[in-house]
């Protein structure tokens, strides 16, 4: 029995270490915001700031009169797809609020969605209708989170919003598709959002990886009429995987060369050297990053690294826009000038959009909120959070009054300008035509000695609709 | 010391007291998918989906002494196997359970290769290394065309629709009552015939030769070699059937979510050490250990999920959680495993056994004879 209490003291000491140390990088995260990789949640302009009017309420367009209308004879219970809902609209939602690296990352999402929830509660945005939201722990598990939702459809949610990750909103979409429950803005931008005929229930927020990926593309074919040598670094996840899938299905029509292709692994914290030492070898005229996360920062700290060494290689460098935060890239410092980026929002932490009205009742709510220190990680959230708002209202206008059906009908015939929205961004979908609501994009430059992004060109709305 | 209570193993207390247990035990079973909410339900597929991987570690750590950190692999074989076989190939889901068996059957064997030569924390690290390379080798582009890549595979699950028949006989329903044709119940039952097989094989083996082969070989290997113990076959048959049986919720879990991807917790480190933690806290070595802490590892997570909510947290804990910004149930799970290596390095059923032996002497049936003449010392923790 020695050998056998050996083994078993080694496998619970292991044990135990691992545990403490997933439940301790996980305490405090909240508060410390730096790293966190929400998607599209910040950028600024200096062009913008006065621009954007003041929008208690969020502003949002009755629906097309003919527009699409889900079928409810398909749902397991039609009659309760339809049943009005009264009183009190309950929103559910599932997001990694322990567990390591995501829910680092994502657990200021949740207190922006609850802060603009509470927020929309007290300007009486759908009138004599309480909002509720829960939010469960799915620790970014994708076989935690369908326990997650049931117990939350248990407790009578009427829909749910704001789940964080493509395969985690994928466990849950057969069920919630099946008892007709709307799973609105999912908080990925994987592509999977569009099947409105197999899935009409669910709809995404971000703007989708693919169409950045031919922003980016785009704006490359203009700064390089007679064609590039693009070298691509992504992580090596689905994230990236469909950022550079797009990318390398676009660069021929745009006449761009991959030349080579790196990737690191999400939880990698080391710097990619090696992987930026190939990439220098080839020389390209531009790089095109999808980092994550703290990522961001180790790989423009290793790309700076290798520019040094490599005096007659200044590559254009464009990054996803998870890294357009000026709390993430003022971690990288000097290293992050002259990046090119994207974004719909402004950034909340500017300066330069301090005077901003709408960033300023942002900022006040969430101060109010004691929620000051993740106010920047936090935008994604209280976008997501007033997106879904706006739709409850129009759904409550529509003659049907609100439902669970005219919920989702009113999300897919839907127009709506968030309150962070940068000048001119209107996000529109319109059923099977145009299942994707943000699709407008503004590339950005990064100055590192301002900590400011100036824009490029002008807002890219062609992609909308 | 006289005991207050004596216990004859075979005896007819002992008969109605196994009848009870069991008793409840079916109750138990058929009430979670008749009555309970369908978050109760999902709750339970996700603590049924971690004792099956639980028990087949189980069957490896606790019963031969082969460390490994790397059954994550092995749950993915399953979910891999699945999700191929039914994105690629339309098979139908529950077809793909017998491949998923025979592919990590053969793995787990090939993976003992390295345990005839090495052991303890050698061998710990070539298992690491096998848990940390599989979502490597998933990902790899020469893979892609097979697994997605890193990108996964989609629509894995069983898709079901209202059209989905209902099964009665005269008028009663096993699968539950499906409340609207409801898939939770059907998922409930699949993942607790999943744990009954994986219970089954792990029970058939420990009580049989090869199981105190097994037991040999985790106690003293020179000595179960010396008593005619084969090492090399004994030990490529616990892997390859430890292999095996952690691939079946792997299916499940492909099934249940109908995505997989390489980056899921299940299929990383994580999640073998996730086995590994329930497996030690219930009580490494003992058939029903892994069982009794999943059970409560998924509980404690479950109820612990809304605590980054003050007001969620029950006012007597308050004072000890309401600091927290995050779900302290991970936290708490750490705390009771390290208090219970102290207190019960035999993990809860080994502390259940120990309290219960001060209470009731347990006499067993002599062998071979069928009758109960000689009292004599208690058995062995089985």
């Amino acid at each position: 029995m020695k050998q056998g209490s050996s083994v078993r003291l080694m496998a619970a000491a292991l044990a135990a270490g691992t545990l403490l140390i997933a439940a301790c990088s996980s305490d405090g995260s909240t508060t410390n915001g730096t790293t966190a990789a929400t998607t599209a949640d910040t950028s600024a302009s200096e062009t913008t700031a006065a621009a954007v009017e003041t929008t208690a309420a969020p502003e949002t367009t009755a629906a097309a009169e003919t527009g699409w209308a889900v079928d409810t004879s398909a749902c397991i219970d039609p009659a309760a797809a339809e049943a009005p809902i009264e009183g009190t609209v309950k929103i559910g939602s599932a997001m990694p609020l322990s567990g390591g690296i995501a829910a680092a990352a994502f657990a200021p999402v949740k207190g922006g969605f609850e802060a603009y929830i509470k927020y929309a509660n007290e300007k009486k945005l759908l009138g004599d209708i309480t909002i509720e939201a829960t939010i469960e722990d799915d620790q970014y598990n994708k076989d935690l989170t369908p326990g997650a939702v049931s117990k939350q459809i248990d407790a009578g949610v009427n829909l749910f919003a704001g789940i964080i990750g493509s395969p985690n909103n994928g466990a849950v979409r057969d069920t919630l598709n099946e008892e007709c429950i709307p799973q609105l803005n999912a908080l990925t931008g994987s592509p999977a959002w569009g099947e409105v005929a197999d899935y009409p229930w669910t709809t995404g927020i971000l703007v989708p990886y693919t169409v950045e990926s031919k922003v980016y593309a785009k704006q490359l074919a203009e700064m390089y009429p007679d064609g590039a040598n693009v070298a691509m670094f992504y992580v090596n996840n689905e994230f990236g995987q469909v950022y550079a899938d797009a990318f390398k299905e676009l660069a021929p029509d745009y006449n761009l060369t991959i030349v080579d292709e790196q990737t690191i692994e999400a939880e990698d914290p080391a710097p990619p050297v090696s992987q930026i030492t190939s990439i220098a070898a080839k020389k390209p005229d531009v790089v095109m990053a999808v980092p994550l996360g703290a990522g961001c920062v180790t790989f423009l700290g290793a790309l700076a690294d290798a520019k040094a060494q490599n005096a007659d290689w200044t590559p254009a460098t464009f990054i996803t826009n998870t890294c357009a935060s000026s709390l993430i890239l003022g971690a990288a410092g000097a290293a992050a000038d002259g990046l090119y980026t994207s974004n719909n929002l402004v950034d909340v932490a500017a300066p330069a959009n301090a005077e901003n009205p709408n960033v300023k009742e942002y900022l006040a709510f969430m101060e109010a909120q004691k929620l000051s220190e993740i106010a920047t990680t936090a935008s994604a959230g209280w976008t997501t959070a007033e997106a879904t708002v706006a739709i409850l209202k129009q759904a409550a206008e529509s003659p049907e009054g609100l439902s669970r059906a005219s919920i989702i009908n009113a999300a897919r015939n839907f127009t709506f300008t968030p309150m962070l929205a940068r000048d001119g961004v209107v996000d529109k979908s319109s059923g099977e035509e145009d299942p994707f609501l943000a699709q407008s994009l503004q590339v950005l430059q990064y100055d590192a000695d301002t900590a400011t992004f100036t824009d490029i060109g002008s807002l890219i709305t062609e992609f909308e609709s | 010391m006289t005991m207050p209570f004596t216990l004859r193993s075979g005896g007819a207390a002992s008969w109605a007291l196994r009848l009870v247990a069991g008793a409840v035990l079916v109750y138990v079973m058929f009430w979670i998918p008749t009555q309970a909410s369908n978050g109760v339900i999902d709750t339970c597929i996700t603590a049924l989906t971690l004792m099956a991987a639980a028990m087949a570690l189980n069957l490896l750590l606790g019963y031969t002494g082969q460390i490994s950190i790397g059954h994550s692999a092995f749950f993915g074989i399953g979910a891999y196997t699945t999700g191929i076989l039914v994105s690629r190939y339309g098979w139908s889901p529950f077809q793909t359970l017998a491949v998923a068996f025979v592919v990590a059957f053969v793995v787990g064997a090939l993976v003992s290769l390295p345990a005839l030569r090495i052991k303890g924390v050698y061998l710990a690290l070539v298992t690491l290394s096998l848990g940390l390379v599989f979502p490597q080798l998933i990902k790899a582009p020469k893979m892609e065309w097979l697994t997605g890549g890193a990108r996964g595979l989609d629509k894995t699950g069983f898709k079901f629709t209202k059209k989905n028949p209902t099964y009665e006989i005269f008028g009663w329903n096993p699968w539950g009552n499906l409340r609207g044709e409801n898939v939770k119940p059907f998922l409930y039952w699949i993942a607790m015939i999943i744990v009954i097989i994986v219970y089954l094989a792990c029970r058939g083996v420990v009580k049989s030769r090869a199981g105190r082969s097994l037991i040999a070989i985790r106690d003293n290997e020179t000595a179960a070699a010396v008593m005619g113990v084969n090492l090399a076959v004994t030990k490529g048959l616990a892997f390859g059937l430890s292999a095996a049986l952690c691939s079946l919720p792997g299916c499940l879990s492909a099934i249940r979510t109908g995505n997989v991807t390489p980056d899921s917790t299940n299929l990383t480190v994580l999640g073998a050490i996730t086995f590994l933690i329930v497996m030690v806290v219930g009580g490494a070595g003992s058939l029903w250990g892994p069982i009794i802490g999943s059970a409560l590892y998924v509980f404690v997570t479950d109820r612990t999920g809304d605590w980054s909510d003050k007001e969620a947290i029950p006012a007597v804990l308050r004072p000890f959680f309401g600091w927290s910004h995050t779900p302290p149930g991970s936290g708490i799970f750490a705390v009771v495993l390290i208090a219970l290596m102290f207190v019960a390095p035999f993990g809860i059923v080994g502390m259940w056994h120990r309290v219960v032996r001060r209470f009731v002497k347990v006499v067993p049936r002599p062998a071979g004879t069928g009758t109960i003449d000689t009292p004599a010392t208690a058995p062995a923790e089985a």
